[in-house]
């Protein structure tokens, strides 16, 4: 009997946690983790489409992309911060592994995916209104078309994936140029086709893609193409006729150039309606950028990139919102500064493009004259401040003056020749004076494209046509726009006889110079050897042929590890 | 001072009299026999030395007896060192013996998985270690304490960081894995322990014991890969009067050296010679006036200004202060024969050596056992434990490195800069500025309980049943505030995090225990297993900003804005709720033949929720024989081995330390806005990955334990070579398929291979109470790991054999391996090497030239330096490591010395390589070296160079050989004599002083470059708490 009751409370036990367990507890069911069959409802659709515009993020407004389409070409050499970039230097210490690369090819392969999700999902979505489907697909291929036009124009040949991929996969291979840009191409087409006419109009919000942005990218897709070794040979044809299509219908969508270049890039003004297209930002920093807003990430820190040292080289400054934290990432080459923008008077666009006076606003470091006061100067005022807060504390006038001016001037006084890389005009396009500290990101949007692009394209492609007259037509409306408000109009003209690729690329740099295109514009046009050579004294010495191109990321190639090496190599140099 | 004295003389009195007085034909002994550490022994067997006459101690230890003059006493008692004592001839009315656990006793009985077994009887690979060597060390914590302490067992600091609270790796028998983890599993009182070891208070703590091979393993299946160990928390014994004792100490916690960075006129060399280098052609030399006035250099007014009045600021000692740590101890213990129990309460408190960081324990520990009646008995432990860590992310090196020691931290009015300094680039804020008040607030609560019970029933004679419960509730709760003006934030705003994590485990256990012996020699114990374990981690962590009063701290997220809910998806600390399941069942028989012949075989089958349908259950067997040869005729006649055993044992076992959900796939989120409209959206991160399963790891392990002369001299020799398959590898894969995240797979292999010997040796043992004794642990061993196989497609090799080289893992090397350029020297200024750095495609003119750079070896012959040039150039593995504790007393005294060595493997300095302590542009301070110049054409440091953030490939001046001894701690103890104690009312007070951490000798990367730790794991990735040594006296008192 008692060995009964014993047993009985053994047999308990066991019962008591079977109960408790059973093989059911071992399915998962995720509560915190999202799973990518999320992507098959409309709101996943939706998302996904959000987070392919996020990815722009992470290229336009980077230190990443600035460095590599501003710096090392004609416009811009290394500023004193920026130095430990090998990339713009084109020396032996930029390999295929720096850091400035690999962000921005997986950043576009990442996005690309997505997009190539909705792509492939969109028409299969349940519960999604036909005009809305149609318009988010388009949107997809406009953002898809943009990530490859990157990749190709950097690497040439590169891995066209059509198609969503959901499995893990070791091996890539490498397809020609002419089929990226065919699929660009037929990418932007079809955008145009679905997507809403134009920025400027009811419920377009703003940083959304457009028929008119994605207009203006096919017609610079065109040119690009027509001097590449895939060329088509309607391939100039086909960027006037889209460049000019754009101009032509501009008014009835609203679109226009401004009277005043200035405005353009005033801050507060990126909906204005000559801009195209904009990567966003915002004053609800959770949703700017980095995490952190410390300038990292995907944060837009194009506001830092030129500032110069003011607060350590300007007496009487110190660092404030308006001036800037001095990053001085690039400094402007002499060339630009003083050739293809020797043109100070007529033309507006040198002072509405570069800050060259600096306000003191630190009364501490208010300099004193010396005694005996330098020569010119009344000797009164020796042991007195040099000026008073507010004041001019620096200026770059552009043109020489003589030291004995310099020193018996209040102000510090800059002639072109005392330019370094700690201190020179400032590229002011970026000026952000609503940030919530001096020291913090950008909240402004960056301008992608603007209609002035558009008549450079047209007139670009025009050339190539040879149909001069509507080059200088074209030309000339956006040269006659920089003379406001005070230039000679008419001293701005240009005639058919100045129309050659080079000035087309000056009046570029005039237009556009700090905009995240010049480095492909160079290599586009076959420029880039020869205005390094000539204009950069950081990369004349090292520029070889390989570097139209750039090279692989070496953590694509280690990564590659099925199926044939990844390769060749851009550029059989680049390895 | 002076009642110390008086207890001397008495005690002398006392040994004198022993000795001298002459008295009649027998003595009358009257005494106490104590453990070493004070508690009273009951039940000694006392013997006199050549008769039958005896007696035993009563509970509280006491025992009486008559001898004949000078006669001898032999004490024993099982567990502990026999002792001899010659009694001499007069009475000893207060005689006073404390007998040394010995370690070393076979019958002594250990833990296992799932049960105990007597020291003779295991057949497996494992390692003890005692509650005495854990006293040893007092430590912040279990795992410092037992450093060193068994072999096979490397324990070191993560990443070299030393704050309050940080908590060391633990490696048993190397590295097998790349991403399933390393760490072993913690089993508390029979129940897998989830929480941090931190948590274990070491004084609650009776043994800890170290599985290490697949036979002892295998109990614990898909999880005992990576070795298990077992921590048995103290209980009350049988008939043990009720016992109150107190031990404590305080002390303090001194920096073992400071970062050895460039003083004012260094750093202002430096400068010169980077403006110098980095402007060719502007400057004749680093000292050329204009160089000094001119802009380029970058000196901030107040440098100027520094340099004239001669100023060199030391920021690191500004910086650092000397810590504090005081811990308390209470505990109570004792029991009848129904019942025990053991009751201890903490206090421990450790402040670092920056200001702000500081770790605080409270410990409550309980434990019970009932009969309740002739085959039922009842028991219940629990642990808590309440924790404070504060500041432990404090970390101002990269300020306080950085920053120009040419200018003060206060402005020119005397008060501190909360502002970037002058200077270094206008990058760096006065590292002081976060030690201002409330301006940097960083504090974690940890309340930990965890609990056990367990129900055993004996329905028949052979037969057990017990069930085993355990819970664990662990709630974190985080937050941490950043002013404005700090060192974090330099300006912008304030920050602010707040993150719960609450994290609950419940097992269940049912065992069948059948224990039986046929016919005398044939032993017979089966145990079997259902288990099922669940586990639940939720995560809820938000960083927001711009809060709108400092004062608010990280404690109200309404005053705040820009909330952000960071997610990783396979991280549990960040906004996850994380739970798994683990069902099993096991079963292991034992067999023994004559005491002789051993036999074990064990099966454990686990199914597991993190895997997907399909792959959730595997079997895990292991089979171990053992001889107790000693027990053979042929070793009868002999004296001298007294034990020797072999043993062998093979198993597979798993490691499933794979997150929840990682079959499944994920997306990620990116936050985007359209003008005003703001917009979370997600994109495809990992992709789905079904096939993904447990690794395995099969060990061979053959051993032999000996002992001499009555075992004064043991030890155990163990060879192993363990087989990782199905190794979990992340693969990168190529950017352009689109899948941003590694994926998991099981295609690698690994091998680890090596020796463990240890020593135990009562070198000197003492004749009578009083004397010299000696004795000495000394534990020795190497592994030897390697990776042997990687995806078969790989196509990439190094040195002929596959290598993964954006992952960085090499077949036929260890794990972690270093792999970068090999530095030859330096370019120097000659015709030669400049057209040899020009053939190899080097720039040698302009700023970016090469020369008094480091000179990278073209490996490959293809005329370029490029990524087919890299090269294994170090392992964290090291050749050997050992450890020792070394125990002397005499008298009342006693002296403990616990050191352990690893020799060989490499580490990579921060200091030098990887960080910004030694970018050599001049724009920052940085660690003195004698760099590279014309006049100084050294082979060994770079040039300075203001045209570049750090030297090209700066990484390769960062390895170092990571070799040292480290004395772990030193202590010198004295315990009073009994009569002067009992004569203040106490049972036992012992004094003691410990030096902690005191020496590292025999350091290349210390002795030589002036690092500061050489211990870390593998790499450091940040220059951190530095090490620290400390000093502590303590006090144990019975009552």
């Amino acid at each position: 009997m008692k060995m009964q009751y014993r047993l009985h409370v053994l047999f308990s036990g066991f019962l008591l946690t079977l109960a408790l367990s059973c093989s059911k507890q071992l399915n998962e069911h995720p509560n915190s983790v999202v799973t990518p069959d999320f992507f098959s409802t409309a709101q996943g659709f939706q998302s996904g489409l959000d987070a392919a515009y996020g990815g722009m993020r992470n290229l336009w407004g980077t230190e990443n992309l600035f460095t590599i389409t501003c710096i090392g070409t004609d416009e811009f050499i290394t500023g004193n911060d920026g130095t430990g970039n090998n990339i713009n230097y084109y020396s032996s210490g930029y390999t295929p592994s720096d850091g400035k690369l690999s962000p921005i090819w997986n950043s576009c392969y990442t996005f690309i995916n997505d997009c190539n999700g909705l792509v492939d999902y969109g028409p299969k979505i349940a519960n999604l209104d036909s005009v809305k489907r149609k318009e988010m697909i388009a949107e997809a291929k406009f953002l898809r078309a943009n990530y490859y036009f990157v990749l190709v124009q950097f690497w040439g040949p590169v891995t066209l994936n059509k198609h969503f991929q959901s499995t893990p996969t070791t091996s890539a291979q490498r397809s020609p140029v002419s089929d990226v840009y065919d699929f660009i191409v037929q990418d932007l087409q079809d955008a145009i086709a679905g997507l809403p006419a134009s920025p400027v109009g009811s419920g377009v919000l703003p940083g959304k893609a457009t028929a008119a942005a994605a207009r203006h990218l096919l017609a610079k897709v065109y040119l690009t193409r027509a001097s590449s070794l895939a060329a088509h040979a309607d391939d100039y044809q086909n960027a006037f006729t889209m460049a000019s299509g754009l101009i032509t219908s501009s008014a009835s969508l609203g679109l226009g150039l401004l009277p005043d270049f200035g405005s353009v890039y005033q801050e507060g003004n990126e909906s204005n309606k000559e801009v195209l297209w904009t990567v966003q930002h915002t004053a609800s920093l959770a949703y700017n950028g980095s995490p952190t807003q410390n300038s990292s990430g995907n944060d837009n820190v194009l506001v830092h990139m030129w500032v110069p040292k003011y607060e350590t080289f300007v007496p009487g400054m110190q660092r404030d919102i308006l001036d800037g934290r001095p990053y001085i990432r690039a400094v402007p080459t002499r060339w630009l500064t003083d050739t293809v923008f020797k043109e100070k008077t007529n033309d507006m666009r040198y002072n509405k493009t570069f800050q060259t006076v600096w306000l003191c606003n630190n009364a501490a470091g208010i300099p004193k004259w010396p005694n005996p006061v330098p020569s010119g100067v009344d000797p009164s005022l020796a042991g007195k401040p040099k000026f008073a807060l507010g004041d001019t504390a620096c200026y770059m006038p552009g043109s020489d003056v003589s030291d004995v001016t310099i020193a018996a001037t209040r102000y510090l006084l800059m002639p072109p020749r005392k330019y370094n890389i700690q201190m020179g005009p400032y590229m002011k396009k970026y000026i952000d004076t609503r940030r919530s500290d001096m020291n913090a990101p950008s909240i402004r949007p960056v301008i992608v494209w603007t209609l002035s692009e558009t008549y450079l394209i047209a007139a670009e492609a025009a050339m190539h046509l040879n149909n001069l007259p509507a080059a200088v037509g074209y030309i000339n409306t956006i040269r006659e726009r920089a003379a406001y408000p005070s230039g000679n109009v008419a001293a701005m003209d240009i005639t058919a006889a100045q129309i050659t690729q080079d000035f087309i690329l000056d009046e570029r740099s005039r237009e556009l110079c700090g905009q995240m295109t010049r480095w492909w514009d160079l290599v586009r046009t076959h420029q880039l050897l020869p205005r390094v050579i000539a204009h950069s004294s950081d990369g004349r010495a090292n520029i070889v042929g390989k570097d139209t191109l750039r090279p692989i990321p070496t953590s694509q190639i280690q990564a590659v590890t099925s199926g044939p090496a990844y390769g060749p190599m851009s550029d059989p140099l680049w390895n | 001072m002076k009642s110390l004295v008086t207890a001397g003389l008495f005690f002398l009195t006392v040994f004198f009299s022993l000795t001298l007085s002459a008295q009649p034909s027998s003595v009358a002994v009257h005494g106490t026999i104590t453990s070493s550490g004070g508690e009273p022994l009951a039940g000694v067997s006392i013997l006199v030395k050549g008769t039958r006459t005896g007696t035993t101690t009563g509970a509280d230890g006491r025992f009486q007896l008559s001898v004949a003059r000078n006669g001898t006493l032999v004490f024993s008692y099982a567990g502990y060192v026999p002792k001899e004592v010659r009694v001499g001839t007069t009475d000893l009315p207060a005689f006073q013996l404390r007998l040394e656990e010995n370690r070393n006793d076979l019958d002594q009985v250990i833990v296992v998985g799932y049960g105990t077994r007597r020291k003779s009887e295991v057949t497996g690979s494992i390692a003890s270690v005692s509650e005495k060597a854990i006293q040893d060390v007092p430590s912040a914590n279990l795992s410092q304490a037992i450093q060193g302490q068994a072999a096979g067992i490397d324990i070191e600091k993560s990443k070299g960081n030393s704050h309050p609270g940080q908590s060391p790796n633990i490696l048993i028998r190397g590295t097998r894995s790349v991403k399933a983890g390393n760490d072993p599993l913690f089993v508390v009182d029979g129940i897998p322990f989830q929480g941090s070891i931190d948590d274990i208070n070491q004084d609650d703590v009776a043994s800890v014991e170290v599985l290490k091979d697949a036979s002892s393993t295998a109990i614990y299946g898909s999880r005992g890969a990576n070795g298990v160990i077992l921590v048995t928390t103290k209980r009350g014994r049988a008939g043990a009067k009720p016992r109150i004792s107190y031990s404590g100490y305080a002390g303090f916690t001194k920096w073992l050296g400071e970062y050895p960075m460039m003083n004012g006129p260094q750093y202002l060399q430096l400068k010169k010679w980077a403006t110098f280098i980095g402007n060719p052609g502007v400057y004749t030399g680093p000292d050329d006036p204009n160089l000094i006035n001119g802009s380029l250099i970058a000196l901030a007014p107040e440098e100027k200004q520094g340099i004239a009045n001669g100023r060199s600021t030391d920021w690191q000692k500004l910086v650092y202060k000397t810590g504090v740590s005081t811990n308390h101890q209470l505990g109570v213990s004792g029991g009848t024969d129904n019942t025990q129990y053991a009751l201890g309460a903490g206090y421990y408190d450790e402040k670092g050596v920056y200001p702000g960081q500081e770790f605080t324990r409270y410990s409550l520990k309980l434990s019970v056992d009932q009969r309740l009646n002739d085959f039922i008995k009842i028991g219940l432990s629990s642990l808590n434990s309440y924790t404070v860590t504060r500041g432990e992310n404090v970390n101002p090196m990269g300020q306080a490195l950085r920053a120009s020691p040419l200018v003060s931290p206060n402005d020119s009015t005397g008060k501190l800069i909360n502002n970037f300094l002058p200077g270094s680039a206008n990058q760096v804020w006065n590292p002081l500025a976060d030690f201002l008040p409330g301006n940097s607030v960083e504090k974690r609560n940890r309340l930990g309980t965890f609990s056990t019970v367990y129900v055993e029933v004996s329905p028949m004679k052979n037969l057990k049943y017990r069930f085993n419960g355990g819970a664990e509730i662990r709630n974190d709760v985080y937050g941490n505030f950043y002013g404005r003006y700090t060192t974090n934030n330099l300006g912008v705003q304030s920050t602010a995090e707040n993150a719960t994590t609450q994290t609950t485990s419940y097992t269940l256990e049912n065992m069948l225990i059948y224990d039986k012996t046929i016919a005398r020699r044939h032993k017979i114990n089966f145990t079997g297993l259902y288990s099922f374990q669940k586990y639940s981690v939720q995560n809820n962590t938000f960083d927001y900003a711009s809060v709108l009063s400092d004062q608010a701290q990280y404690f109200n997220p309404a005053l705040g804005a820009n909330f952000q809910a960071t997610n990783s998806t396979s991280d549990p600390n960040k906004n996850n709720l994380m739970p798994w399941a683990l069902i099993s069942y096991m079963g292991r028989l034992n067999y023994t033949f004559n005491d002789k012949y051993l036999l074990t075989i064990t099966m454990r089958s686990d199914g597991s929720s993190k895997l997907a349908p399909g792959n959730k259950y595997h079997v895990f067997p292991s089979a171990a024989l053992a001889w107790n040869a000693i027990k053979e005729k042929f070793l009868m006649n002999q004296t001298t081995l007294t034990n020797l055993r072999v043993r062998a044992s093979y198993g597979e076992v798993g490691n499933p330390a794979i997150n929840p959900y990682q079959t499944l796939g994920s997306l990620t989120a990116q936050t985007y806005n359209y003008g005003s409209t703001n917009t979370t959206g997600l994109y495809p991160n990992a992709a789905p990955n079904p096939n993904l399963n447990w690794e395995y790891t099969a060990t061979a392990n053959a051993g032999v334990d000996f002992g001499f002369l009555q075992n004064r001299v043991t030890g155990s020799i163990d060879v192993y070579h363990s087989y990782t398959r199905d190794m979990i590898m992340p693969v990168t894969l190529p950017a352009s398929s689109g899948i941003p995240s590694q994926i998991l797979t099981n295609i690698g292999k690994s091998e680890n291979k090596g020796i463990e010997l240890h020593l135990a040796a009562d070198i000197i043992q003492s004749h009578s109470n009083h004397g010299f004794s000696w004795s000495a642990d000394v534990n020795f061993y190497l592994n030897r790991g390697e990776i042997t196989q990687l995806l078969p497609s790989i196509n990439t090799t190094l040195d002929g054999k596959p290598a993964d080289l954006a992952n960085k893992w090499f077949v036929g090397r260890p794990i972690g391996s270093f792999y970068d350029y090999v530095r030859a020297g330096v370019w120097q200024a000659t015709a030669q090497d400049s057209a040899n750095a020009k053939a190899l495609g080097q720039t040698i003119t302009g700023n970016k030239s090469v020369i008094g750079q480091a000179r990278i070896l073209d490996r490959n012959h293809n005329g370029v330096i490029d990524a087919g040039d890299e090269a294994v150039v170090g392992t964290p593995q090291p050749r050997w490591e050992g450890g020792t504790t070394q125990r002397f007393a005499y008298r009342g005294f006693d002296l403990t010395v616990v050191a352990f060595a690893r020799v060989g493997g490499t580490i990579e300095s921060a200091l030098y390589g990887a960080g910004y302590a030694s970018t050599m542009q001049g724009n920052y301070n940085n660690v003195n070296i004698a760099y590279w110049t014309p006049k100084n054409p050294t082979n060994r440091w770079s040039a300075a160079n203001s045209a570049q953030t750090n030297p090209p490939y700066h990484s390769t001046f960062a390895y170092f050989d990571g070799s040292f001894l480290k004395i772990r701690s030193m202590t010198l103890g004295y315990t009073l004599p009994e009569p002067v104690v009992k004569g203040i009312g106490f049972k036992s007070i012992r004094l003691y002083a410990t030096a902690k951490d005191p020496f590292i000798l025999f350091s290349a990367y210390r002795d030589k470059y002036h690092g500061i730790d050489p211990e870390l794991t593998g790499t450091t990735d940040n220059l951190n708490t530095p090490a620290s040594w400390s000093m502590l006296f303590g006090l144990n008192v019975g009552f």
